[in-house]
């Protein structure tokens, strides 16, 4: 405890990569997923690290958002969707009958590329899912604590009790996030999460994404080169449905190893 | 000639401003015009029927049954026989119709069975309400042999309306976006309780809307009534749902057809009555709407 030398924690080259021996949140290995005939994901093997953000990135319609959708089967309810490969999430295989969705859910949360607060008081936003999945603790505590996190605190602990819907788009999304962490997910997937806020409320997102790194996986999609350069640890370039790319956001965005990538990581294409 | 813009091709632009605006206001005054038509021709039915009963109402009339003579006819039965038949078909046809509504569009797939069942149910909604008269003296008064009862009246109403109500709560539910579903079951809810507590709420307005609609036919509907052959003169009011009934339009319809003249003005009474009753339940229901829609 007195050891003065400087822990093995201690971030000396900025970001780990896949490099580094960390245990996999998601493990894919030929993951092919689909809607009807059309694949939109093609035969992709990836492994999401626990305790970074993983950024996905790519043009429109390359798959990324039914990839992230896939991690927590929210895919289930679009008939027509279709899946081949396996995906594995701490071992367990996504589709495998013994995993309860319902409880996949919980430990693996979700924001999604638009705020959908519910449209209920802010403090009730925050309280449902715990108290629907039987939280037996003080609910509002849990609000409070989920709030602060969120960095949402200081401009909603006057107003608990007003509509969400009230908010603003960028203090909604933050309440979004905090209806996830007051899940305790093991996992926080997120849909392209700031396309619809202002840059003073995405920054406030990014800042509050800054600080959610080192205690949760975090999954992310975005269209934003400079959003995903500045938060994420990896990085995964997709295009057409493959993954073209897949390393440190340092190496993606200053050595990639393939020119579709540095084109589209340089703003030449997309 | 000066053109407007600034563009190469300004000058192509024939803007022709005089006649637009003659025609915009012409079709203003059309649709306005046809708005009053309707409603106006609506005020002179109403008066001329508040003309022509207006002196034969009065609490005599509310209270006292079916007579021959004018005079000490009234519609007591037919009022409280059209209240058995309204609770009791709303008890019937609410549950099951907001049900299968709800099974249609959050959980059955999307198979040839249920597209099947989708087009059937929108065709049953424009199907002659005789058909379903003729459907529940064959179901339900004789096969079912539940008599010319409340119960059998409620049934075949119910059948009736089940098509609108199921339509209505549909679209409602369909209305909801499905970003609420995303964030319920992104929380670990169950398909039930993301139903139960968010979609539902939510499309209630809309729900309500369609009851509201459905309902206020059952009011009016004489045709199957008719058909099942409800008795006109009935001197006693239902206690139960097994007991025989008559309802405001078929008492209607009894005076209108009588070569006595006084029982035309009886009848122009009735549809008063009709009217008024029809509107307080209207009102419940419109407030009970608004109430659950400043809640969510």
């Amino acid at each position: 405890m007195t050891d003065a030398a400087p822990g093995p924690t201690q971030p000396t080259e900025g970001r780990a990569g896949p490099d580094v021996q960390v245990e996999a949140a998601f493990t894919c290995r030929g993951l092919t997923l689909g809607y009807g005939d059309h694949v939109v994901v093609r035969d992709l093997d990836l492994e999401f690290p626990e305790k970074r953000i993983t950024a996905i990135i790519g043009p429109s319609g390359c798959g990324k958002s039914t990839l992230v959708r896939t991690l927590n089967r929210m895919n289930d309810f679009i008939p027509s969707f279709t899946k081949a490969g396996t995906c594995l999430y701490r071992g367990v295989e996504l589709y495998d009958p013994s995993l309860d969705p319902v409880l996949l859910r919980r430990q693996v949360g979700m924001v999604f590329q638009k705020p959908n607060p519910f449209p209920k008081t802010i403090l009730q936003n925050v309280t449902w899912g715990p108290m629907i999945n039987g939280y037996t603790g003080d609910l509002r505590e849990l609000a409070v604590e989920s709030l602060q996190k969120a960095a949402l605190w200081g401009e909603v602990a006057a107003r608990l009790d007003q509509p969400a819907l009230s908010l603003s788009g960028g203090q909604q999304q933050r309440l979004c996030i905090a209806r996830t962490l007051a899940m305790q997910p093991d996992v926080i997937l997120m849909d392209e999460p700031c396309s619809s806020l202002d840059p003073v409320s995405t920054s406030r997102i990014e800042e509050l994404m800054d600080s959610l790194r080192e205690r949760y996986t975090i999954v992310i999609v975005t269209h934003n080169m400079q959003q995903a350069a500045r938060i994420s640890d990896l990085t995964a370039f997709l295009e057409g449905g493959d993954l073209v790319e897949f390393g440190d956001t340092d190496q993606i965005f200053t050595r990639p190893l393939y020119k579709r990538t540095e084109d589209y990581v340089t703003g030449r294409f997309g | 000639m000066t053109s407007l813009g600034l563009g190469d091709n300004a000058h192509l632009f024939q803007a022709n401003l005089e006649q637009r605006r003659r025609r915009s206001a012409r079709f203003r005054r059309a649709c306005s015009a046809f708005t009053w038509l309707g409603v106006g021709t609506l005020f002179v039915l109403l008066g001329q029927i508040l003309y022509q009963g207006a002196a034969w109402l009065g609490w005599d009339f509310l209270t006292s049954f079916a007579s021959r003579f004018p005079s000490r006819a009234g519609i007591f039965a037919a009022l409280v026989g059209t209240l058995w038949l309204i609770v009791t078909t709303a008890a019937i046809s609410i549950p099951v119709g907001v049900a299968a509504a709800i099974y249609l569009e959050e959980y059955a797939p999307r198979t040839r069975l249920t597209r099947f069942l989708e087009l059937n149910i929108s065709n049953l909604a424009g199907v002659p309400s005789i058909v379903y008269g003729l459907l529940g003296l064959a179901v339900f008064v004789r096969w079912l042999s539940l008599e010319r009862s409340v119960i059998s009246g409620a049934l075949t109403m119910s059948v009736l309306i089940l098509p609108v109500i199921v339509t209505a709560a549909r679209e409602a539910l369909r209305a909801v976006p499905p970003s609420l579903r995303d964030a319920a079951l992104g929380v670990g809810a169950t398909r039930w309780q993301c139903t139960w507590h968010h979609v539902i709420p939510q499309a209630l307005p809309g729900i309500l809307t369609g009851v509201i609609l459905a309902i206020s036919r059952v009011f009016g509907e004489t045709a199957p009534l008719l058909v099942i052959g409800l008795p006109i003169f009935v001197s006693r009011t239902p206690s139960g749902l097994g007991d025989s009934f008559t309802v405001l339009p078929l008492q209607i319809y009894n005076w209108t057809q009588r070569p006595n003249h006084e029982f035309q003005n009886l009848a122009a009474a009735g549809i008063i009555v009709l009217l008024v009753v029809l509107l307080l339940t209207n009102l419940v229901a419109v407030v009970l709407r608004q109430r659950t829609e400043t809640e969510s």
